[in-house]
């Protein structure tokens, strides 16, 4: 299976994400999820950056909440709602929002 | 023909979300569907419970009595009664000390046959696996 | 190209989730997939016509309308309404208004499902 996952907490989520098995796995962070791509708290970047995933965070989500490019983790992809949609039909065949 | 599996994963505890109640109501439409389809197709939905979610399954809930609501119970009554596959996850039962014995595993009273399982999660995985579509509650 | 099935559950004022919904609704279309797009729950609010702009809250009518003339279909669940005292007199023009299994139907020939649950 092929599954997007998209995060919109920053919170709440991890139980949940934390079992999801697929073969294929990308997660998206919208919303509050896109703080996962930014904080570090305590120094830490957020455990969910450490799965083997591919990483994503929509930017102008990222924008709404004053954060840019150059704030997220080196392993997470600035996408816009146009390679959203690319992402979502050329990607990955399940989508979950978390 | 063809068939298009939807897996319900449910994973809030009720009533205070609307959204246990309607994981439930939605997977129970999935008997009147047929209606928008060619005939032969089908639309058929699995419920699991998952995490807090799986708090939706204890049995006697009185939200009936209390408020005057159809509690989460008889949802998960009508659709054994309407042969849904209804799953809970074993491992987060244990983890509230729950066990089989808590929950609403039949509803034999309205003549249904199915039965809730529960199951370890992997059995809910693969379910998740073999859905066309996901819903997350 | 695809078909994207997105349901939405959350309120029109609130989560924001909503707004996420229908720009990726907006984003597909301009893509050339077809969107149908379900709201249930407090997801209903949205189909109350004549939602008055205000820059402190979320205004989705005007977009929504733009989509339905492109060609999205948008169907509100009607028990769900009635309940909120939403009836079909107050409806945007464009929003269908059915019962639940109006979305599993939509999701028979969907290439993509995105259900995105409420509060």
């Amino acid at each position: 299976m092929k599954l997007a996952v998209f995060v919109s907490d920053y919170r709440l989520t991890a139980d949940t994400l934390e079992r999801l098995t697929s073969d294929k796995l990308g997660i998206i962070f919208v919303s509050n999820g896109v703080y996962h791509a930014t904080i570090k708290e305590k120094g830490n970047s957020s455990a969910l950056l450490k799965k083997n995933a591919q990483f994503y965070v929509l930017h102008d989500d990222l924008e709404t909440r004053g954060l840019g490019g150059s704030d997220i983790a080196e392993n997470v992809k600035l996408v816009s709602y146009g390679e959203l949609v690319e992402l979502i039909f050329n990607d990955y065949e399940k989508l979950a929002w978390l | 023909m063809a068939t298009v599996k939807l897996g319900f994963i449910v994973q809030r505890p009720p009533y205070k979300s609307e959204n246990p109640k309607l994981a439930l109501t939605h997977a129970i439409a999935s008997q009147s569907v047929e209606m928008y389809l060619n005939d032969g197709d089908l639309v058929t939905a699995d419920l699991a419970f998952v995490g807090d979610g799986v708090l939706n399954c204890l049995k006697n809930q009185k939200a009936m009595d209390k408020y005057g609501l159809t509690s989460t119970e008889s949802h998960i009554k009508s659709a054994l009664m309407l042969d849904l596959s209804v799953m809970v996850c074993k491992e987060d039962l244990e983890r509230f000390g729950l066990s089989e014995d808590d929950v609403v595993l039949d509803a034999e009273e309205f003549g249904a046959d199915m039965v809730t399982k529960v199951v370890p999660y992997s059995e809910i995985a693969k379910m998740m696996e073999d859905s066309n579509h996901l819903l997350f509650f | 190209m695809g078909k994207l099935t997105i349901g939405c559950f959350s309120s029109l004022i609130g989560s924001m989730s909503l707004d996420f919904a229908v720009k990726l609704a907006g984003a597909a279309i301009e893509k050339g997939h077809k969107v149908d797009f379900w709201v249930s729950g407090n997801g209903t609010m949205l189909s109350i016509k004549a939602q008055r702009p205000f820059k402190d809250y979320s205004f989705l009518e005007k977009p929504v309308k733009e989509l339905v003339a492109k060609g999205m279909q948008i169907t509100a669940c009607e028990a769900c309404a009635e309940a909120r005292g939403y009836h079909k007199e107050e409806t945007m023009e464009g929003f269908k208004r059915h019962s639940m299994d109006w979305y599993l139907a939509s999701t028979f020939d969907a290439d993509r499902v995105l259900h995105i649950g409420g509060e």
